[in-house]
């Protein structure tokens, strides 16, 4: 039994179709009118179909009033950290504190190099998401005096202005699955964002994996519960929402996921996720705890 | 060309609120442009122009260039952001004229400026070889030209992007009669009909010709309330009929999307969830008034004008511009709608079965298939579609042999009014369309889902050229309708095939080798632009009758852009 007595997200994965941008933005609007807390896009900049996930997060969290947003993951070789942090405490500032930063070491490197990006090594991927995530904590890091100098082995800052200081303190979750990326997220992320559907063993593979965060955390000189666990499902549970909502529910209770991001692009499974499932996890979640 | 005069806004000199304030005061100014410099300040003025932009509706901002060191990133940002916001985020230009602003009071003392330099750019911006001032005043008042501020929204469609010189949208039908008359003084220029801008094969907008957008003709209105009788305007669309006909107990049945126009769909067949029980949308058509060539407005039917009315329902576009549709609709009551998702490990193997399982089903039962390319030796095959009955363990049990294809990662299956799956369909905002580039897509008739058919298909999507692979399914009372009953010949197939792509190029290879397994196609799903498709579309006896009818109808075939049966090639007798 693991449990990190997060309170529990829920939210969207929204697929951000290019041919279909009403669309997109119908939905993350739905997402936002039923209440839902969080709405993501997966950002793969190299597939034409997509739209920007950046440009998109701007543009929806404009449309959008309570929920917050996050990219699921954002590609950081195709988006340097200086700027992404500069742009990312901009669009906090603007939505009144809404951005969430959900960060990926880049997988498809065919299409990233297509892009312009720099090719690296799954190894050099990781050592360069470590680096990246400090430039932007130093980005954001507004107390401190003068300008950001960083000399890194991926990364050259120059003197950059620091800010705008974000307007909440934005979470960095990071997509982890391999030994080394899972103990960057325990060393430095505030959270934890990866598939249902890549975990090899599905939630059986859980307990190993989150071991390894915690470890890394300790080893840090953090407790586990500073990384929030959240999950991706490409679609929605079982038709009965009440079965779903046990589904979660024993995820947040047996594993500390206290994030529930549901795919699918269906106006229909917005609205039952907010109305339904929700209410009825956080029910029996508050219960057991 | 006169330079365009914009309010600009300092970043850093303003607050955020005063930013959003500022932008929205200009909006409701009437005035099109700010421009947001600044680039020093602390706040990312990209960022910051796509969320002004999402706070505003018409008012249009432009600033630098989005802030990536990588010019494809920065490129598909700038891409983006017009989709998102319907063009209204660009990059500034140097040549704008900029007036800043830092109160309300400072927006409002420019706005005589702004304005008198926008009638000038007006006249800039128009096309050559139109005469605009030539409209009559009925037309003009509701016309857009690429200097108004609407036209971002009127010249693209759902599925492309275009730059018309002038989009007419009459709003009855002796005004569409003028807009013909006004088209026929430009027959040198391309002309596109527009009803609900869902077209796929049919361009309903283009580069520098002229687009006659019936969108505003959308009445939906029950004249004969025993007879089932119904006229629609070519503008509804098919959730507003739903939702109208809903009312009495009815349903016409048209295609898996309530957001698709009636004008464009019910001119060329309309496969949808109700076609194995009732026929083709066109087979409940009962008259249409049109406008012709020539601008007269005249009605056909069985009675009147039979060949005219033989003619429109398959091929519709290349007659007239339809004013009206009149049909009977039938009785629906409760309907079990399913979505389900069914992950199988053999693609040709799942394909096969569902080929089986769908065309064996009884009439009643009508379940369509969307998938892409598989992943990790597994493909999710999406099943959606209806059952008509209201019957919980009817709908069960046709839907079972569905559920059994592969493995049933989701099941969603309830007892709804027509109406409500209709409404699924998202409304397009005020802004327009947002379209941009060109679809891709092919389009087939498949006689029978053979398992050669379903291997060579498996294979095709294993080449990623296809991201979207969908089967409609057909028979039954498709079938009933005799080839030459109307110019939708192709009654007999069991499934209608599409597939949507991104390189022309490679997925007109892949798909031309497909053509064994195939028999014709279905005009409305079909961008390759090669002439040989019009044989596919319309067989041999059908496309000689229809040229036959176009030469009496159209001589001069000012009627061209969706399948376009020209008047001039073929035998003359
Ligand atoms: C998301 C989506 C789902 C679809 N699903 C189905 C389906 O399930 N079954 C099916 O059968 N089809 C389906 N279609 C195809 C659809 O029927 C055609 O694209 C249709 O042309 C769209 O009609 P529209 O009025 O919205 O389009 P428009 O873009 O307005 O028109 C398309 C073309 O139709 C012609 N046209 C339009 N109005 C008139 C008129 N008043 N008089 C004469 N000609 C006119 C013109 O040639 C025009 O270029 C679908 C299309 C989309 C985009």
């Amino acid at each position: 039994m693991t449990d990190y007595g997060h309170d529990l997200l829920f939210g969207t994965f929204v697929t951000p179709s290019a041919q279909g941008a009403g669309h997109v933005l119908d939905l993350a609007v739905a997402a936002d009118r039923a209440g839902l807390d969080l709405v993501t896009f997966q950002d793969h900049p190299y597939q034409s179909a997509f739209l920007d996930t950046w440009t998109l997060l701007a543009y929806a969290a404009a449309r959008t009033e309570r929920i917050h947003l996050a990219g699921n993951v954002l590609n950081l070789p195709l988006r340097p950290p200086a700027l992404l942090a500069r742009a990312a405490a901009s669009l906090d500032v603007l939505s009144g504190g809404r951005l969430e930063l959900g960060l990926g070491s880049g997988a498809f490197w065919d299409g990233i190099e297509a892009m312009g990006g720099r090719r690296l090594t799954p190894a050099e991927g990781v050592r360069a998401l470590r680096e990246g995530i400090g430039v932007i904590r130093e980005v954001w890091d507004t107390d401190t005096k003068g300008g950001v100098h960083h000399r890194g082995e991926f990364y050259t800052v120059d003197g950059a202005k620091r800010g705008p200081r974000p307007a909440h303190e934005i979470g960095i979750w990071v997509g982890a699955y391999k030994p080394k990326m899972l103990e960057l997220t325990g060393a430095v992320a505030d959270g934890w964002l990866p598939s249902m559907s890549y975990l090899p063993d599905g939630a059986d593979s859980l307990p190993g994996l989150n071991a390894r965060i915690d470890d890394a955390a300790v080893a840090a000189g953090r407790a586990p519960r500073d990384v929030r666990r959240l999950l991706n499902f490409m679609d929605a549970g079982p038709a009965s929402s009440a079965d779903w909502a046990e589904q979660l529910a024993d995820l947040a209770l047996t594993h500390g996921i206290s994030g529930f991001i549901v795919g699918g692009d269906d106006l229909a499974t917005t609205e039952r996720l907010a109305a339904e499932v929700a209410p009825a996890v956080r029910e029996i979640v508050s219960k057991e705890r | 060309m006169t330079n365009e005069v914009a309010i600009e806004l300092t970043l850093g000199e303003l607050s955020l609120d005063e930013l959003t304030a500022l932008t929205r005061h200009a909006e409701a100014t009437d005035l099109d442009l700010v421009v947001l410099t600044g680039e020093d300040a602390l706040l990312d003025p990209w960022t910051t122009a796509v969320w002004l932009a999402g706070r505003t509706e018409r008012i249009r901002i432009a600033t630098g260039r989005p802030g990536s060191p990588l010019p494809a990133v920065a490129a598909k940002a700038l891409a983006s952001a017009e989709a998102l916001s319907g063009g209204r985020v660009l990059v500034a230009d140097p040549a704008f004229v900029r007036l800043p602003a830092r109160s309300t009071d400072d927006v409002d003392g420019h706005a005589p400026a702004v304005h008198a330099a926008r009638r000038e750019r007006r006249l800039a911006h128009r096309r050559p070889g139109i005469a605009y001032d030539d409209l009559p005043a009925s037309l003009a008042a509701t016309a857009v030209e690429p200097g108004d501020p609407a036209y971002r929204g009127a010249s693209s469609t759902y599925l492309r992007g275009g730059s018309p010189g002038l989009v007419l949208r009459p709003r009855s039908a002796t005004e569409v009669a003028h807009a013909v008359a006004f088209a026929r003084g430009h027959r040198d220029l391309p002309l596109g009909v527009r009803s609900g801008g869902h077209g796929v094969s049919g361009r309903s907008t283009n580069d520098g010709g002229l687009v006659v957008d019936v969108g505003a003709l959308d009445e939906v209105e029950v004249i004969d309330e025993e007879h089932h009788l119904v006229r629609i305007g070519p503008g509804a669309r098919w959730k507003d009929v739903a939702a109208v006909l809903d009312g009495h107990g009815w349903a016409i049945g048209s295609g898996d999307y309530g957001g698709v126009g009636v004008g464009g769909l019910a001119t060329a067949g309309g496969i949808g969830f109700l076609s194995r029980k009732h026929g083709l949308t066109i087979d409940q058509l009962r008259a249409v008034e049109l406008v012709l060539a020539d601008g007269s407005r005249v009605r056909a039917s069985r009675e009147e004008r039979p060949d005219l009315f033989w003619a429109v329902r398959g091929a519709g576009a290349n007659l007239g511009i339809v004013t009206a549709f009149e049909f009977e609709a039938s009785e629906v009551d409760l309907v079990g709608w399913a979505q389900l998702v069914v992950v199988v490990s053999d693609l040709a193997d799942g394909l096969r079965r569902f080929g089986e399982v769908a065309s064996g089903a009884p009439r009643d039962t009508t379940v369509f298939l969307v998938t892409g390319r598989p992943q990790r030796d597994q493909a999710v095959l999406q099943l959606y579609g209806m059952v008509e009955s209201a019957d919980p363990e009817v709908v069960i049990e046709r839907l079972t042999p569905f559920a059994e294809i592969g493995a049933l990662a989701r099941q969603q299956v309830v007892l709804a009014r027509y109406a409500d799956v209709m409404a699924i369909a998202a409304d397009v905002g005020p802004e327009g369309h947002r379209g941009y580039g060109e679809p891709v897509t092919r389009s087939a008739y498949a006689p029978r889902l053979t398992p050669e058919l379903a291997a060579d298909t498996a294979a095709l999507l294993d080449t990623g050229l296809v991201h979207f692979f969908q089967l409609r399914t057909m028979g039954g009372a498709i079938a009933d309708v005799p080839a030459d009953a109307t110019a939708f010949a192709h009654r007999t197939p069991d499934f209608q095939v599409t597939a949507m792509g991104a390189d022309r190029t490679g997925l007109d290879a892949a798909w031309d080798a497909l053509a064994p397994h195939f028999d014709g196609l279905y005009l409305s799903f079909e961008t390759d632009p090669r002439p040989e498709r019009l044989h596919d579309a319309f067989p041999p006896p059908t496309l000689a009758r229809l040229r036959e009818i176009k030469r009496r109808y159209d001589p001069e075939n000012l009627f061209r852009d969706n399948f376009n049966i020209d008047p001039q090639e073929g035998p003359h007798d």
